[in-house]
């Protein structure tokens, strides 16, 4: 974050870039599929 | 044979009568009685909120897959439980046709969740009051042809008021509420009418962005983010206005009534409002064996299920206790009974609550979202089918150990659609496990904002109503 207020407007170009969205999309459904399946060994 | 009873088939009901289906299904009786013969994907009624999905798609009819899940299906209310030794039995009211029905079990699950108490704020609610809810499928379009009407007055160049947030000091759900001021803002955008609404967001948080779990905290390149700057970058980027610390406290047409941390009283004018109600258990009657009321033994002064946690520690001491939270959703008193999803009795806040100086106590109540819920609705299926089979239960998961992903969209289009995506492990911080003064793993904590998450959102809706149908491959999925 620029500072406590707003967005940058680095950070909303990135929010955007639609081929670095899909590296996200990837990443964050990795992160977020092995840590939620950890839940099933309980 | 066993007798299984699961009351309710939401998020926590349904997934333990999936599982409970899967494993013990062909050999015992698994029962579910709901009051709605349809599940709902409650996350998507956000966007049925703003016109932006059909009803239709966040619905599908239960007794087919309860059929292909060995699964019965009574299509009845539930209203008074019989937990005694002996005679267990729920007595509900067939929908239709108001028979009584008496469905006897073994083990219950109690799953209905939250009663919306709309009457614990005068004028709160679409029914009896000015406000509007997204809470239930019926409130979400009310709320939808609400906010149409609202835009067609704005498109005539009128220039609205709208408030959006908590309905009660001591409400929850401060996510769905987010997600659709969010919504109601880009839609706006996108209709060109931004600039004729006045957009509020009034909640009973200590601190933007608290959603009821104290915050979300993350390390990123070292540095501790705090989901309050983040969120607030979220509305000032949205010029989204804010008022934090605020308990509602009586609503008349067009004007709120609310209290805030320091005592004073002060009103909001509106055009359109959502807000969330406080949320209770719901209302059935416990009955013992000699027709007494046995409620004390199964649930708390608000309805809710007592169940193994540790009730009664005062905050700063069940902030330090991970132990205090529950972990395998069972009554004490009858070991036969369990809770799961919003039904169940949390020990306490995971905020920090607050009473000001005219004892109005401003604090949300903790969250059982929809993850938590299904994750509960497991164990809990999982230990009853142990019991079943083997006499001892295997599975447990404290809120302190399950991890939560949310995703609040904002807009529902694949191109220029957003999201904040925000992971938390645990929900209930454990400040003996991560010993930094969050109690959370700042390594997985996760917030985010992009298009990537308007892309999860709308995968998350199919992908969980595939798993809710029990089709290929659904135990794969994660609750
Ligand atoms: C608009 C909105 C958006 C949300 N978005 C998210 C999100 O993005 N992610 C997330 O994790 N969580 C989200 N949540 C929270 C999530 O929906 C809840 O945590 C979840 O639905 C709770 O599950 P439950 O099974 O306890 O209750 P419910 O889902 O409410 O299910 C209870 C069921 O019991 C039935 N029932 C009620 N009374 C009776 C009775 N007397 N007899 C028989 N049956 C009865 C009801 O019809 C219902 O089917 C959202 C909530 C809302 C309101």
């Amino acid at each position: 974050m620029q500072n406590e207020q707003e967005f940058s407007k680095a950070e909303k170009f990135w929010m955007n870039f639609k081929l670095y969205q899909l590296w996200r999309f990837i990443v964050l459904n990795v992160k977020i599929y092995t840590i939620a399946v950890q839940s099933k060994w309980h | 044979m066993a007798k299984v009873l699961v009351i309710g088939a939401g998020f926590a009901g349904h997934t333990a009568a999936l599982y409970l289906g899967n494993k013990i299904g062909r050999q015992h009786e698994v029962t579910v009685i709901s009051n709605r013969d349809v599940f709902g994907y409650v996350p998507s009624w956000v966007w049925v909120g703003v016109g932006h999905m059909k009803p239709e798609k966040t619905i599908f009819k239960l007794k087919p897959v309860y059929d292909r899940m060995h699964v019965k299906f009574v299509h009845a209310s539930a209203k008074e439980i019989h937990p005694d030794d002996g005679d267990q039995y729920v007595l509900g009211d067939e929908v239709g046709t108001g028979k009584e029905v008496r469905l006897d079990y073994d083990y219950l699950v109690i799953a209905p969740g939250p009663l919306l108490n709309f009457a614990g704020t005068p004028g709160l609610g679409p029914e009896n009051g000015f406000t509007h809810s997204i809470c239930s499928l019926p409130h979400a379009i009310k709320t939808r042809d609400a906010y149409l009407a609202l835009c067609d007055r704005m498109k005539k160049g009128e220039k609205v008021k709208i408030v959006i947030g908590t309905g009660h000091p001591a409400a929850t759900c401060q996510g769905a509420a987010f997600e659709y001021i969010v919504n109601v803002h880009k839609d706006l955008v996108k209709k060109g009418l931004r600039d004729k609404a006045d957009i509020l967001w009034l909640s009973n948080e200590p601190a933007l962005g608290d959603f009821g779990v104290n915050g979300v905290q993350i390390k990123r390149n070292g540095v501790v983010q705090k989901s309050d700057e983040f969120i607030k970058s979220v509305f000032n980027d949205h010029g989204i206005r804010y008022q934090v610390q605020t308990g509602v406290t009586k609503v008349e047409e067009g004007r709120i009534h609310w209290q805030n941390y320091e005592g004073e009283e002060g009103t909001t004018d509106f055009d359109f409002s959502m807000l969330i109600p406080q949320f209770k258990g719901q209302p059935f009657k416990y009955i013992g064996k000699d027709g007494s009321d046995v409620s004390s033994k199964l649930i708390n002064p608000m309805g809710f299920v007592l169940v193994d946690g540790k009730y009664g520690l005062p905050y700063p001491e069940l902030s330090q206790t991970p132990e205090a939270w529950p972990a395998q959703y069972q009554n004490p008193n009858y070991q036969n009974v369990f809770a799961a999803g919003i039904a169940f009795a949390p020990p306490g806040p995971i905020s920090k609550p607050f009473t000001n100086k005219n004892n109005l106590a401003i604090a949300p109540a903790p969250p059982r979202t929809g993850m938590v819920s299904g994750v509960i609705g497991r164990v809990v299926a999982m230990n009853i089918a142990d019991l079943i089979q083997t006499g001892k239960m295997t599975h447990s998961e404290r809120m302190t150990e399950m991890v939560a992903a949310c995703i609040a969209s904002m807009g529902d289009s694949l191109w220029d659609g957003n999201a904040v995506t925000i992971v938390m492990r645990p929900v209930v911080p454990d400040r003996k496990k991560y010993q930094n003064e969050f109690g959370r793993d700042l390594f997985i904590s996760h917030l985010e904002m992009g298009v990537s998450g308007a892309w999860m959102k709308f995968m998350l809706h199919y992908t969980f109503i595939w798993k809710f149908k029990g089709l290929l491959g659904w135990k794969l999925i994660p609750e």
